[in-house]
């Protein structure tokens, strides 16, 4: 219309606004124009504050954790079946992906769901459930102990049966006594006794055919 | 529902549940109610899959459904019951600190499961516990059911709605889905059961196998072929009990920091009275007289009863105004007024909120325009005594990120700018749904940067599970010191440090969001309140 035509063109250069209302009075100094968008991480003015810390917070940690692992443990969590590809690879026993039927491996109450949901359950073999533990005491001193018992069992076995595997072990101790020498004898030299050709074998090779002469 | 408590909800379902029940209830919740045919096709999955995926949804109360007219069930998603999937770990400890570690399990079964039977929690946690405990000894039946009973009284688990027959099933075709009603009396009503048993331990290694006798090992499959006494009756837990616990437990910690233990004390036992005499969402509790609260004090505390009511006149003096006083009689009649308590400290948690991020002269002219209400620019620097050009920016800084808003009133009709008052406000109610969604944000970032750093590590989390696993198999059969040590070795050092930083950082992110969580809670109980009152 020609009077919203006219405004535009004729308070061009007004700002709709009173400049000191809003308190940028001449000579204050904007901030600079904006070139570009704002950056991702805009710079921290202020340091967060800590995490809660101490027993509480812990065991509600260690517990959520828990929990994230249980879930992926239970039936409940459906997993998508891989699709079939063409070539088979050697990797496929090891995906852990769900399987392909159509049975689910948890009881629900079909009375309580309505009809159309009705799915084939699937009996499991063994029983996989992973019972939890809220605590886990710390097993390993006792598992210590209980390797230290079989050892000094198998120990007090090997004094049994070495008064009649006494002669065996014998041999064993002069092929390990032999293997000594050979040892020390090498640590004399820096090379490798083994590489040292005494020409034993140089000559022994009988050849058939003695058209060509031996040089 | 908002894009980023959908982007949440998908999250927290993809971590509990996989991907194919993420995909469906997602679907659902952006939807609406939909029938099974209608998600088939839209979300591309095969119907065995959407069957799945519901039955397992269903299974934890994410998923309603109903019978429309034709026969037609359509199923509808609760995006607001997902998202509580966030708060299970508080919801277990919290038990753990009022029941011990039997209620801790009771609960944990309960919210992994969804809804389970008395008989089957009973017999599940008596088997857990016993696994626990040292050789020989087995948890009985009757100290669980003991717990489930305390636990149904005080209200935090209930039963699921059942199943309703109806009358003339005989002559009708069955309908194509149950009809579940529930009644208020029986919610909370324990069936008879003489549970008797004691839980049984997993044969895990040769030792245990010794203590049983043979002959009970062959009975396990065919326990499940006898009837089960309360077949049909399934119970859930009741967040919305626990929701009130916390409301509680937040409060009293409030007076305990803003007065003293004393107070908080008082404010306590005032608590306890009004637990079962108040619904979960009243905005106040019954009155409860002076004398009431004297000879409900815990016994320990000797007050006389003129100090309690010095106290009580100071609580309700207070400005914060958490108790109120109603009448005079029985020697002064007080409330809790849980309306006032939560806006409190919603505006508490926007105040640090301001001052940990803005610096602490914001949070000053914040305060200022909170108590004030309306202020103009000049009066905001006048008021604030900080300098104009420091005012204005702080002020602008908060306006751009919609804690303050902006009042115009015109002088003259035709709102010309020169001519128009502009005053900085604090609308309470909108900037705590500004925080509770960037608070849904948050936490989405926290995961997905969780999810981002083992999937970056994944290789090297692998091959440790690898190593531990040998490790234990190894130390099992018996081996030595340098044996373990050179299986040990496979890892290697800065392997080892960057597993550390690994696992440091997942910690990090995970108790950042059970932070985040906490703040959640009590922004969302105050709009609900608010919107309640309204």
């Amino acid at each position: 219309m020609a009077g919203g035509d006219g405004g535009r063109g004729r308070g061009r250069g007004q700002l709709a606004f009173n400049m000191e209302a809003v308190s940028i009075g001449k000579g204050h100094a904007l901030p600079p124009p904006t070139l570009q968008p704002s950056p991702l991480f805009p710079p921290l003015e202020f340091r967060p504050g800590p995490l809660p810390s101490g027993e509480e917070g812990e065991y509600v940690l260690a517990l959520k954790q828990e929990l994230r692992g249980a879930m992926r443990q239970h039936p409940y969590f459906i997993r998508p079946a891989i699709p079939k590809k063409d070539v088979e690879h050697y990797s496929d026993k090891y995906h852990t992906c769900g399987p392909i039927d159509s049975a689910i491996a948890w009881n629900p109450d079909w009375r309580r769901l309505p009809r159309e949901l009705k799915i084939p359950v699937r009996k499991l073999q063994k029983e996989q459930t992973t019972i939890l533990l809220p605590k886990r005491p710390p097993k390993t001193t006792e598992d210590k102990e209980e390797t230290i018992r079989k050892l000094e069992t198998l120990k007090k076995e090997e004094e049994v049966t070495s008064e009649e595997d006494e002669e065996k072990e014998e041999e064993k101790e002069e092929e390990e006594e032999e293997e000594y020498d050979e040892e020390e004898h090498e640590e004399e030299t820096d090379y490798i006794m083994s590489y040292f050709d005494n020409g034993e074998d140089f000559g022994g090779d009988s050849d058939d055919n003695m058209d060509e002469a031996i040089y | 529902m908002t894009q980023a408590e959908i982007k949440l909800c998908s999250l927290m379902l993809q971590e509990h549940f996989g991907e194919i029940v993420e995909k469906i209830g997602v679907h659902l919740i952006r939807t609406g109610s939909q029938p099974l045919r209608v998600i088939v096709h839209d979300t591309g999955t095969s119907l065995d899959q959407v069957k799945k995926a519901l039955c397992v949804l269903i299974q934890h109360n994410l998923v309603i459904y109903q019978v429309h007219k034709r026969g037609v069930v359509e199923y509808e998603a609760h995006c607001s019951r997902v998202l509580r999937m966030l708060r299970y770990p508080r919801y277990i400890y919290t038990t753990k600190a009022l029941y011990g570690d039997t209620g801790e399990l009771i609960v944990e079964e309960l919210l992994l499961n969804g809804k389970m039977t008395m008989s089957a929690v009973v017999k599940k946690v008596a088997d857990r516990l016993t696994e626990t405990v040292e050789d020989g000894k087995t948890m009985d039946y009757a100290e669980v059911s003991n717990t489930f009973m305390q636990l149904a009284d005080t209200r935090f688990v209930q039963r699921c709605p059942m199943v309703h027959a109806p009358e003339n099933s005989d002559t009708q075709p069955p309908p194509p889905a149950p009809n579940l009603v529930i009644n208020e009396k029986d919610m909370y009503l324990v069936p008879k059961l003489s549970l008797i048993g004691k839980g049984k331990r997993r044969r895990s290694s040769d030792e245990d196998a010794a203590g049983e006798p043979a002959a009970k090992r062959p009975k396990h499959p065919t326990d499940n072929k006898e009837p089960i006494p309360d077949d049909g009756i399934y119970w859930q837990a009741n967040l919305d009990r626990f929701h009130q616990h916390f409301r509680d437990q937040t409060i009293v910690s409030a007076v305990a920091n803003r007065m003293d233990q004393t107070s908080s004390e008082i404010v306590r036992a005032m608590l306890r009275m009004s637990e079962v005499t108040t619904s979960s969402d009243a905005p106040f509790t019954q009155p409860l007289s002076s004398n009431e609260i004297f000879r409900s004090l815990p016994v320990g505390y000797n007050i006389s009863k003129q100090v309690l009511d010095q106290y009580l006149t100071l609580l309700a003096d207070d400005p914060l105004e958490f108790v109120g006083k109603s009448g005079d009689s029985g020697g002064g009649m007080y409330v809790i007024n849980f309306c006032k308590a939560l806006a409190s400290l919603a505006t508490a948690t926007l105040e640090s909120v301001i001052q940990e991020r803005f610096g602490s002269r914001c949070a000053r002219i914040f305060r200022l325009v909170l108590q004030k209400k309306h202020l103009e620019q000049k009066q905001v620097e006048d008021f604030a005594m900080i300098p104009a050009k420091e005012a204005k920016d702080m002020l602008y800084k908060m306006l751009s990120e919609n804690f303050i808003s902006l009042q115009e009133i015109p002088k003259t009709p035709d709102h010309a700018p020169s001519r128009t008052f502009y005053l900085y406000t604090v609308n309470v109610l909108s900037a705590a749904r500004m925080l509770l969604h960037r608070c849904y944000k948050s936490v989405t970032n926290l995961i997905e940067r969780r999810q981002f750093e083992t999937k970056e590590n994944k290789r090297l989390l692998e091959k440790s599970q690898r190593v531990e696993a040998i490790i234990a198999s190894v130390q099992a059969t018996g081996a030595e010191e340098a044996q373990l040590q050179e299986i040990e070795e496979m890892i290697t050092a800065p392997e080892r440090q960057q597993l550390e930083t690994l696992k440091r950082n997942v910690n990090k992110l995970d108790a950042s969001e059970i932070q985040v969580d906490e703040t959640i809670f009590l922004l969302e109980s105050y709009i609900e309140s608010t919107m309640k009152r309204q």
